[in-house]
């Protein structure tokens, strides 16, 4: 998992078929059917779907086995990363870093506009959903209630409505 | 962009702004309330600034909103908030998914309405925060240009990221070479 943490570029969902080719059909630790049922679990709990690996290794080996996952599967990442912050604001002098800043800005604006448009095919799925995604994007634009109270409050919604 | 304004922040802050972030956020939307909480609530960054950390961020190895919480952290409080920012993005979900795998396979379908609109609710934030971020560009064409086009290869095309940056990024580089940000 360390590698795969190293080679995880773009979020969790890139990593999926790895990590199903590693832990189902090479390791055999868990099942198919398991890593999609903890997949979907990854997505529904706090926190970045990747945290996905500490259920893999819990099931495989207990707190351990998901504390020495979670580990593998963030901390060489999460170096890398480091790095390249400290990197990206040595050259805060060089006029190229700047224009290489505003280069990056609309493209990721782009990409960011695809990230929603993926997250409504997957939670928008009929009347009562997308009532709820516009009353909250509503709300969050025009009145200063937290993001949190709004998505508390879509849950007591769902509670009753989606059952 | 000019010089990054640096606004005296503390690593415990910084943590436990990341920790509430991460107990808040769910999956692909995480990225969206960072920049809501960062940017708009607390003033601590610029959307400029949260533009380039997204960047660095995409084109780094390892999950988003994590890579985010390490850039950010480190920004506004150096390697003790990248540390404490880190841990914070990190270690609920992973407690959370360990407690909630042990109770939520058996009673799955009963929180699962609950789930959906918290879900729902996420999506229209998340648009809500990419409108905020584009209204600064509302008549600069060119930029909306690039946006559009990048949104069309990802979404219609189906261009794996790597690619949509390398194609991207320098006709990017090229067409906003002499041309100066509108936003302040």
């Amino acid at each position: 998992m360390a590698l795969l943490s190293v080679l995880s570029f773009g979020g969790a969902n890139a990593v999926l078929p790895q990590l199903h080719a590693d832990v189902v059909d090479q390791q055999h630790w868990i099942t198919s059917a398991e890593l999609a049922r903890f997949w979907a679990l990854g997505q529904l709990v706090p926190g970045p779907t990747l945290s996905v690996g500490a259920l893999i290794g819990y099931a495989v080996a207990g707190l351990a086995g998901a504390a020495v996952a979670s580990v593998a599967l963030y901390v060489p990442a999460a170096v890398i990363v480091y790095a390249l912050g400290s990197a990206w604001e040595r050259y805060h002098a060089n006029p190229w870093r700047d224009r290489l800043a505003a280069g990056f800005a609309p493209v990721v604006l782009g990409l960011i506009w695809a990230g929603c448009a993926t997250l409504f095919r997957g939670a928008v799925d009929g009347m009562p959903t997308a009532v709820i995604a516009l009353a909250a994007g509503a709300l969050i634009i025009g009145t200063r209630v937290h993001r949190v109270a709004i998505i508390l409050a879509a849950g007591a919604v769902g509670y009753i409505w989606l059952r | 962009m000019a010089a990054m304004t640096k606004a005296p922040v503390g690593a415990l802050a910084v943590g436990w702004a990341f920790f509430k972030l991460g107990m808040t956020t769910y999956g692909g939307a995480a990225s969206a309330a960072i920049g809501d909480e960062m940017v708009r609530r607390r003033k601590w960054i610029t959307y400029e600034e949260f533009l380039t950390f997204r960047s660095i961020a995409l084109v780094a190895p390892g999950p988003n909103s994590p890579n985010l919480a390490i850039l950010i952290g480190r920004h506004l409080a150096g390697p003790g908030g990248a540390l404490l920012a880190f841990m914070a993005a990190t270690v609920p979900g992973v407690v959370a998914i360990v407690l909630f795998g042990l109770l939520a396979l058996t009673t799955h379908s009963a929180i699962g309405g609950t789930l959906r609109g918290c879900a729902a609710a996420a999506v229209g934030l998340a648009f809500a925060n990419a409108l905020e971020m584009t209204a600064p560009w509302r008549s600069d064409v060119l930029r909306l240009g690039i946006v559009a086009t990048t949104f069309v290869a990802v979404m219609v095309l189906h261009a794996p990221l790597w690619l949509t940056f390398v194609i991207f990024l320098p006709v990017s580089l090229v067409l906003l070479r002499r041309k100066p940000q509108t936003r302040n």
